[in-house]
């Protein structure tokens, strides 16, 4: 692949931003390290987009610095911070061909007629839409639009990738088929790429690492599998994945419903508790069983075994978990 | 009748059990073949000559140095209004995209007043700012920024402030209409791609919104060939249009020949641009907007404005002022004791108005043009409305057809249809009554009601229709309790427009009236043509509080519903 891996580290420092009374960014701090792809990821109104278009510098900031490679960005205007954007309606020019659509930035920066047409050639090649650049963007299907969109983004070689939602308006297939290209294309161009995203799993499979939100703050930067595995309080833990909150006689305890135990297996568990049946559904690679202990709902994933199938709603089963399966949780 | 087998054709035909076609469209298409077709048709083949064809007219139009010029000046007036009514449209119809909705109000009412407000009543107005003792003049030179007046109105100025403030609102709510179809991220994207506010107006708004200010521009260009008012009012005699020279043709050169001549040469220029218009555009452009958009509509964001955008704030500042100015200052103006114009007046009282109401010739005139518009609202809501039923049901093949067909009054020059009723009804003895005008009127108002009850049947709900006559209600019944609700909105605004449309008409009025059944704004042209005293200026503000009262109750009776 030839375009250069050109990304730079980006850091955030206490970003505050209001909206007349409310916060939508409070005291955000973030460090991204060059070529990391970096997914905000939150529920909708948690600050994720404001931060992403403060960044880009469509939004203003009331206080705090971004820096992009040690330089701070705020006094430069958005059209000479060198940054990609990829939009979530993908906001190509409805009035230019694909091909002038991607060479849009390029004649912003006044670059030599063969160097724009080689760049973008070299730019549709690379998510492989050679084919239609002449086409106008309402002449493509989505996923096509998605392509242009990146296409546009990356052939100005920017320091920073931000992509806002940019799967959002894609059905599940293509959603699907499109993250596995963004990966290929991150692992090949190298940017540091900042993406926007509500959906969990998205955010799971893309990224190196990932900053939740939630109220206009970072609650927790971790690698996805370490967001997973050892989320730092209750509402990372509820909002990555699902999550048994149960309670013991030292106090509650997270527990996922993936380690949670039924019956003769939970008999071998570190801790055991007793439950009542609520409901038990069947999902196909198993069955999700609904509990309730101490007035508390529990869920259960469990494979199909002849034990599980036979359970029926009012019964009293045990359910255990293993103490190395508990994930400790800073008070929140 | 007979039921066909697709289930667009049954439904079809269950629905038009109730109300034949033929009975909507007959009665207004009747009206249009007598008082529109008939008489516009008469007056042209005059210009084809009496007894034996001949094309002497037309070649005397372009033989004649006199007449060439005429038509030159005639369209070169009405490209520079065009062009300048895009060139002040651009930074109101910024401006209307990107404010509060609150700014956005307001400045839609700036540009909707002056856009009902009579155009007569605005021509005075504009007379009285800028002539040569006027209000400008008297400014500019207290202020010592000229020693002399200049001279604004009778002449190319005056004609281009005066056309292009009563055509500009047809560009600005289409290009209001495409900015706020702009997407937000369209134009954020280009700037992220490193274009700067210059560039994304002339990469990005220019080509975007260009659509709708070519759709606006024809419009006004089409208007603009066969104004009559302004440019005999406020131009001078190297200003003389079209219009006026076939009212100069008829009134004082009885040349009905070559009158007949000039119009057929408007008529097929404005019947063209028409054409060309529903080709790109289509007829429902003309009627309402664009639709909407899922992407967040373009607008300003927390960062604030370029250094480009705040200076298009300041031109669309000076554009509002320039819009609502003539209707601003004539208030004060009417309420100057002195039969002398200044501004602000020395001393405030009533008089001009108690002489407007008590002199028997204004009180007559007043009188006489409530009677002519109620009569107007009542033929025109009846035949308006019993067209746009018969088009709704009608077969979609004929339909675009019949609804041109039923706009044309709109879009044809006024002075064509006035001079051609003339010609017909001269020989009735109609014209001294209030009938012949009356009966102009209808014709020209009867589109408006056509138009907003057409657009509140499409937005009706036709399985309510299908719901109330299937649980057992009669067609009559079903449209009492069902239907008439549902689009009295659209009705009541059509009437609104038919009542301005007469209220404030001066050209059927010219040639339609005598002296014994004069219109008010025929009485006030009549004045403003000779010499502005101050009633006229009373009566320019009775007519615009009227409007204005005419919409807020418009607005009211749609808030409500």
């Amino acid at each position: 692949m030839t375009i250069p891996a050109l990304g730079k580290a980006v850091s955030i420092r206490t970003l505050d931003k209001h909206y007349g009374r409310t916060k939508a960014l409070d005291g955000v701090s973030l460090e991204i390290a060059a070529g990391e792809f970096c997914t905000l990821l939150g529920a909708s109104g948690s600050g994720k987009t404001t931060l992403l278009k403060t960044i880009a510098g469509f939004e203003s900031y009331d206080a705090g610095a971004i820096l992009v490679g040690g330089a701070d960005i705020g006094p430069i205007p958005v059209s000479k911070r060198n940054i990609g954007m990829v939009f979530q309606n993908y906001a190509l020019f409805p009035h230019m061909s694909v091909r002038r659509n991607v060479a849009f930035g390029l004649e912003m920066r006044r670059l030599a007629k063969r160097e724009v047409e080689a760049r973008v050639e070299e730019a549709l090649a690379l998510v492989d839409l050679a084919a239609l650049a002449e086409r106008q963007p309402r002449q493509l299907s989505g996923g096509q639009q998605q392509r242009v969109a990146l296409a546009r983004a990356l052939v100005i070689r920017p320091d920073i990738l931000l992509m806002d939602e940019p799967l959002g308006a894609l059905d599940k297939n293509l959603r699907q088929s499109i993250q596995l290209e963004l990966k290929r294309l991150h692992a090949a161009v190298g940017a540091t790429v900042v993406y926007v995203t509500h959906d969990q799993e998205e955010a799971l499979f893309l990224s190196d690492r990932i900053a939740l939100m939630d109220k206009g703050r970072i609650v927790q930067t971790a690698s996805p599998q370490e967001l997973y595995a050892k989320p730092a309080n209750r509402f990372v833990a509820s909002f990555l994945g699902e999550c048994n909150f149960i309670a013991m006689e030292a106090g509650e305890v997270a527990v996922r419903p993936e380690k949670t135990r039924l019956g003769e297996q939970a008999r071998v568990c570190d801790r055991m508790i007793q439950a009542e049946i609520l409901s038990v559904i069947f999902i196909g690679r198993g069955y999700r069983i609904l509990l309730s202990a101490g007035g508390r709902e529990i869920m259960a994933l469990a494979e199909g075994s002849d034990e599980i199938a036979a359970l029926k709603p009012g019964q009293s089963v045990a359910v255990g978990f293993d103490q190395s399966d508990v994930m400790p949780l800073a008070a929140a | 009748m007979t039921v066909i087998a697709t289930s667009e054709g049954r439904s079809r035909s269950a629905v038009g059990q109730g109300f034949p076609v033929w009975l909507g469209l007959a009665p207004f298409a009747l009206v249009l073949a007598v008082l529109f077709a008939a008489p516009v048709l008469s007056l042209l083949r005059l210009a084809f000559g009496e007894g034996a064809f001949t094309l002497a007219q037309f070649q005397r139009l372009i033989d004649v140095p006199v007449y060439r010029s005429v038509l030159g000046t005639t369209f070169g007036i009405a490209g520079l209004v065009t062009g300048l009514s895009v060139l002040v449209s651009y930074p109101l119809a910024y401006v209307m995209a990107t404010v509060g909705p609150r700014t956005r109000n307001l400045l839609l009412i700036l540009v909707l007043l002056p856009f009902w407000t009579s155009a007569l009543v605005r021509t005075t107005a504009w007379i009285i700012l800028l002539q040569s003792n006027g209000v400008v003049n008297q400014l500019l030179m207290a202020g010592g920024l000229t020693a002399s007046p200049i001279a604004f109105v009778y002449n190319l100025s005056g004609v281009l402030i005066g056309m292009t403030h009563v055509l500009m609102p047809f560009v600005v709510l289409p290009l209001y209409a495409a900015f706020r179809n702009l997407e937000l991220s369209t134009v954020q994207a280009a700037e992220s791609l490193g274009a700067g506010p210059l560039t994304i107006f002339s990469r990005i708004i220019l080509p975007l919104t260009a659509p709708g200010v070519v759709a606006g521009a024809m419009i006004v260009f089409m208007n603009a060939i066969g104004f009559y008012l302004t440019p005999a009012l406020m131009g001078g005699p190297g200003q003389t249009m079209i219009a006026q020279m076939i009212a100069t043709n008829i009134n004082k050169e009885l040349d009905w020949p070559f009158a007949a001549a000039l119009a057929s040469v408007l008529l097929v220029a404005t019947v063209s641009l028409l054409a060309l218009f529903q080709r790109r555009f289509g007829l429902d452009r003309l009627i309402e907007g664009g639709g909407g958009k899922a992407g967040e509509p373009f607008t300003v964001t927390s960062r604030g404005r370029s250094w480009g955008g705040w200076a298009t704030v300041v031109a669309a500042v000076l554009v509002a002022a320039f819009l609502i100015a003539p209707i601003v200052i004539v208030f004060p103006m009417s309420l100057g004791s002195s039969p002398f114009l200044s501004f602000p007046p020395d001393s405030y009282s009533l008089v001009w108005y108690e002489n407007f109401f008590s002199t028997s010739k204004w009180m007559a005139a007043l009188t006489r043009s409530l009677q002519i518009a109620a009569l107007v609202v009542v033929i025109s809501v009846g035949l308006g409305t019993l067209a746009a039923l018969g088009v709704s049901r009608m077969r979609p093949r004929w339909r675009a057809l019949v609804e041109t067909l039923f706009i044309l009054p709109m879009i044809v020059p006024v002075i064509i249809l006035a001079v051609g009723l003339y010609y017909l009804l001269a020989p009735t003895g109609l014209v001294g009554s209030i009938w012949g005008v009356t009966l102009g009127h209808v014709v020209l108002a009867t589109p408006y009601v056509f138009i907003t009850v057409r657009a509140a049947l499409k937005s009706f709900d036709g399985n309510l229709e299908l719901a109330a006559l299937g649980l057992g209600a009669s067609w009559p019944t079903m449209f009492r309790r069902v239907m008439l609700p549902g689009i009295a909105p659209g009705i009541a605004a059509g009437a609104i427009f038919a009542f301005i449309t007469s209220f404030d008409d001066v050209v059927i009025a010219l040639f339609l009236t005598n002296i014994r059944s004069r219109t008010l704004p025929k009485l006030m042209y009549e004045g403003v043509a000779h010499e502005i005293d101050p009633t006229i200026i009373a009566a320019s503000c009775l007519i615009i509080l009227v409007t204005i009262l005419v919409l807020g109750a418009n607005l009211l009776v749609s808030k409500r519903t």
